[in-house]
């Protein structure tokens, strides 16, 4: 698998409550299957999978390059006690899918402190994440609303998708978007301190992470 | 910067729970390690587009010639031909149109793409927010905090550590020498100190020292206190120093185990030079560094016991420099690979050369067979005679040390030499060698004759089964550029810039005027980190150190030091150099010149290579200093970004490069 023949090496985190399916969705996402039965992570997992990236040109018109993307996708534990250790990895990553389970209100009540969890701890205040409301299939048990956690996202300006790692809606869907949005992060930052050397903000919606530093020069 | 430690507590994790975190650990090792490797490469050929781009980025170049190639260029395409990036005007060949309509170089595009597939975007963003220290190696580093309990027995609650997979996180290379490396110095240390349980001991010191903790009192004496002793006076000197330097010092074992056991020895092996066996080693570099760092860390590291190693670097400047007019080679100094005095033109070449090569497991070694030589050409065609030897040179070092020659054959043009040539080296440190086998004719009272070589590229030869091979020797010509691509790739220096503020002037600074213009100097802060991959002068690993100089120096010498590094090829300095009293405007005319070298105990040291930061605009002439500006790349971008952004750091991995030499035209 790390056999070095790929263009980029793109590592995404999933985060969320415990039980939410994060595990499931990645295994469903990588190997295309499903395990129903519930083993909790410890501490840390991730997989991988090499998918083809096809650029979308800006102007919107056909696709553009084709690059090989080695993804490493971290796999997180959602219980309190691996806490600390799992916000670790949180900076290593380059996108976030954050998880909650469409069938458990509280794991959705719960995406509001993930969701500051990852701007302390992420590389940058304002990583990309796309919200994930898992556990689609299981309709008749179902307690978060789309319309509910469509809001939320809209609120913090990221894509919602419902999947459900059972049957593998939108699964896809969900993490190519965010390889999306980073690769085009990815661009965004290449491009604008070169087109624009001269503006002392090269990496526009990137920089607000600086302030922070200052407070500990010394 | 402050670097409160970072660890995390993860002392409620039971010992099943660690395992399994370690082990993904341990697979996440392995895909950065490939990653690793797959950068390398891509520098390598950005290395290589560059190199065929003859101007630097100084400007001083007509406008009427490409930026890269400098074929002449059309008055009429100035103006949309311009890079928008270096400026440069480049010809169509050079230039790749971006889909805003304006165009970017050839260069630069590989720059930008490079950025990209290296993930460099990303870790440029986080640097601002965590400086350097990764998630994985907080999480690990914390992990190897034993659980209270155990405190006295980590060693064996700890997985041993694997010997290639762990070490640094940069992926050393050379795992079997490493491995190789660390068992001499075990024995080193056993015969000087002798703690049976080697491993464990420095990091019971090391905790102990950090961590009142109860730890070391059952451990025996001396050794350890001795070590925990250099260990502290060592930590003094890196208050300047940022977090990596807590790290490897704070983080015990497992896959950093062997960097650890290696620091807590060089500086075991200070002592006992210090204390006794080398003189010249003491009266040297090391201890006037060393200890003076260590003891005073404040203190100006002015030393003026190494002249010679400045002369040296203007003797390397110049001598590139003369070795660029003469030949057609625009970046490297391969003439000086032909230490000897011998015509190269006089002789047209013809023949071939019949040899093999292999390594030998047992003997650690590479084995050169040189059988023959087929049809040479005569080397003195006047007196129709010819006196063949052949010599061999393990590049990219071009020192005497690699030279390997045959017994001249007198007479003849077809000599048969039957002749073995070995170098001792450990394999992994053939990735990225070649082997150069030239022909010459020895003139007994006339000048030495060059009767044509091969090169033979070492990475992608089957080592193992060795065939032997015939193969038509060619002439010079064809040849420096190639060698100049094999010198070409001496490593990179990763470092971090930061541009430190002055404190606002106050209303007090504003009563008294002349404290002023004093208030608005900040500092420029040099982080020294590490260099990976460099290559070795000699057979062994080297002993490095990174040397710094700020031009064009001001009134006071300009000259930093890191302490020297031993027997690594990927060492950690992990060092501040500190410049005071710099503006930002002033800064923006400056240049820093950091260079690596091989410390050569009983000879003048070895330049490794270097980097030269800069706008890469302008051209500093400042009496001797005379340094031009012509840092491209990275070398150019970190340098904004510290301008750019006062009081965060700017890091960079910059390739170092293999001659310092100035651009003479």
């Amino acid at each position: 698998m790390t056999d070095g023949d790929y263009d980029y090496l793109i590592k995404l985190l999933a985060l969320g409550d415990s039980g939410v399916g994060k595990t499931t969705f990645l295994y469903r996402y990588t190997d295309n299957k499903f395990n129903p039965k519930f083993i909790t992570t410890v501490g840390i997992d991730f997989r991988e999978k090499r998918v083809v990236y096809t650029a979308s040109n800006p102007n919107g018109t056909t696709a553009g390059k084709t690059f090989k993307v080695h993804l490493q996708l971290w796999d997180t534990a959602g219980q309190e006690r691996f806490r600390s250790l799992t916000t670790a990895f949180f900076r290593d990553a380059m996108g976030f899918l954050l998880m909650f389970d469409l069938t458990s209100q509280q794991s959705f009540l719960n995406v509001r402190n993930w969701m500051s969890q990852l701007q302390a701890n992420a590389y940058c205040e304002n990583p990309d994440i796309v919200l994930v409301g898992n556990k689609a299939d299981l309709s008749d048990q179902r307690e978060v609303q789309e319309k509910q956690a469509k809001e939320l996202a809209d609120k913090y300006g990221i894509p919602y998708f419902e999947t459900s790692a059972a049957t593998g809606t939108e699964v896809d869907k969900a993490v190519i978007t965010l390889l999306d949005l980073v690769m085009k992060r990815m661009e965004q930052c290449v491009d604008k301190p070169l087109a624009e050397p001269a503006n002392g903000n090269g990496a526009t919606k990137l920089s607000p992470a600086q302030p922070n530093e200052k407070k500990c020069a010394c | 910067m402050p670097v409160a430690e970072e660890i995390l507590n993860l002392a409620h994790l039971t010992e099943a729970e660690r395992e399994m975190i370690v082990e993904v650990l341990q697979r996440d090792q392995e895909l950065r390690k490939a990653e690793e490797q797959r950068i390398r490469k891509l520098k390598t050929d950005l290395l290589d587009t560059k190199r065929k781009g003859a101007k630097s980025s100084s400007g001083r170049y007509g406008q009427h010639s490409c930026g890269r190639c400098q074929q002449p260029l059309s008055r009429l395409c100035l103006g949309p031909s311009q890079c928008r990036s270096c400026k440069h005007n480049v010809c169509p060949e050079c230039r790749a149109p971006q889909s805003d309509g304006s165009c970017l170089c050839t260069v630069c595009v590989k720059e930008s793409d490079l950025k990209k597939s290296t993930g460099d975007w990303f870790y440029d963003q986080r640097v601002n927010r965590f400086s350097t220290k990764q998630g994985h190696d907080l999480v690990r580093s914390s992990l190897k905090r034993p659980a209270p309990k155990k405190r006295l027995t980590t060693g064996e609650v700890l997985p041993p550590p694997p010997p290639a997979a762990s070490k640094q996180q940069n992926g050393d290379q050379e795992p079997a020498d490493g491995a190789r490396l660390s068992s001499r110095k075990t024995e080193t240390l056993s015969s000087t100190s002798t703690t049976p349980e080697s491993a464990p001991t420095p990091e019971l010191a090391r905790r102990r020292n950090v961590k009142s903790s109860p730890a070391g009192s059952s451990v025996s004496s001396l050794s350890v206190s001795a070590k925990a002793d250099s260990f502290s006076s060592h930590s003094s000197s890196s208050d300047a120093t940022a977090p990596q330097e807590n790290r490897s010092r704070l983080s015990p074992d497992f896959p950093e185990a062997e960097g650890m056991f290696k620091k807590s020895l060089r500086n075991r092996n200070d002592l006992v030079h210090a204390s006794a066996l080398d003189l010249r080693e003491n009266g040297e570099e090391e201890s006037s560094m060393g200890h003076r760092s260590y003891s005073v860390p404040g203190l100006d590291m002015q030393d003026e016991e190494d002249e010679d190693i400045d002369s040296l670097v203007n003797m390397h400047k110049k001598t590139v420099a003369s070795s660029r007019r003469s030949s057609a080679c625009t970046l490297g100094s391969t003439m000086s690979i032909y230490s000897e005095a011998g015509d190269y033109d006089s002789v047209d070449v013809s023949g071939e050369i019949v040899y093999s090569v292999s390594y030998d497991e047992h003997t650690q070694s590479l084995v050169i067979f040189i059988k023959e030589c087929r049809e040479l050409a005569y080397g003195d065609a006047i007196r129709g005679r010819c006196n063949p030897y052949v010599k061999c040179y393990l590049l990219p070092e071009k020192s005497r040390q690699s030279k390997r020659k045959t017994a001249v054959k007198r007479n003849t043009v077809h000599p048969v030499f039957n002749e073995t040539l070995k170098y001792s080296i450990g394999r992994l440190q053939l990735q990225g060698r070649s082997l150069l086998i030239a022909v010459w004719h020895s003139g007994r009272l006339t000048r030495n004759a060059f009767l044509g070589e091969v090169m033979v590229t070492l990475d992608v030869r089957d080592l193992d089964a060795p065939q032997e091979e015939c193969v038509g020797l060619v002439a010079k010509t064809a040849s420096p550029m190639e060698a100049c691509a094999l010198t070409e790739h001496k490593g990179d220096l990763v470092i971090s810039l930061k541009y430190v503020t002055p404190i606002k002037p106050t209303t007090i600074a504003k009563k008294i005027k002349s404290k002023k213009s004093k208030a608005e100097e900040g500092e420029l802060h040099v982080l020294i980190k590490e260099a990976k991959g460099l290559v070795a002068m000699k057979d062994e690993a080297s002993d490095s150190f990174v040397k710094g100089y700020l031009f064009p120096a001001n009134v006071k010498s300009t000259k930093r030091k890191t302490p020297v590094v031993k027997k690594n090829l990927n060492p950690h300095f992990d060092h501040t150099f500190v410049y005071k009293e710099l503006s930002l405007e002033r800064l923006r005319d400056m240049c820093l010149e950091l260079t690596v070298w091989d410390r050569e105990a009983l000879s003048s040291n070895e330049f490794m290579g270097g980097v030269r930061l800069s706008t890469g605009t302008g051209n500093r002439t400042d009496g001797k200093d005379g340094v031009e500006m012509d840092s491209v790349g990275e070398e150019v971008s970190v340098w904004e970004k510290m301008m750019q952004y006062p009081d965060s750091w700017a890091e960079g991995t910059l390739p170092l490069r293999a001659t310092m030499g100035k651009n003479d035209n």
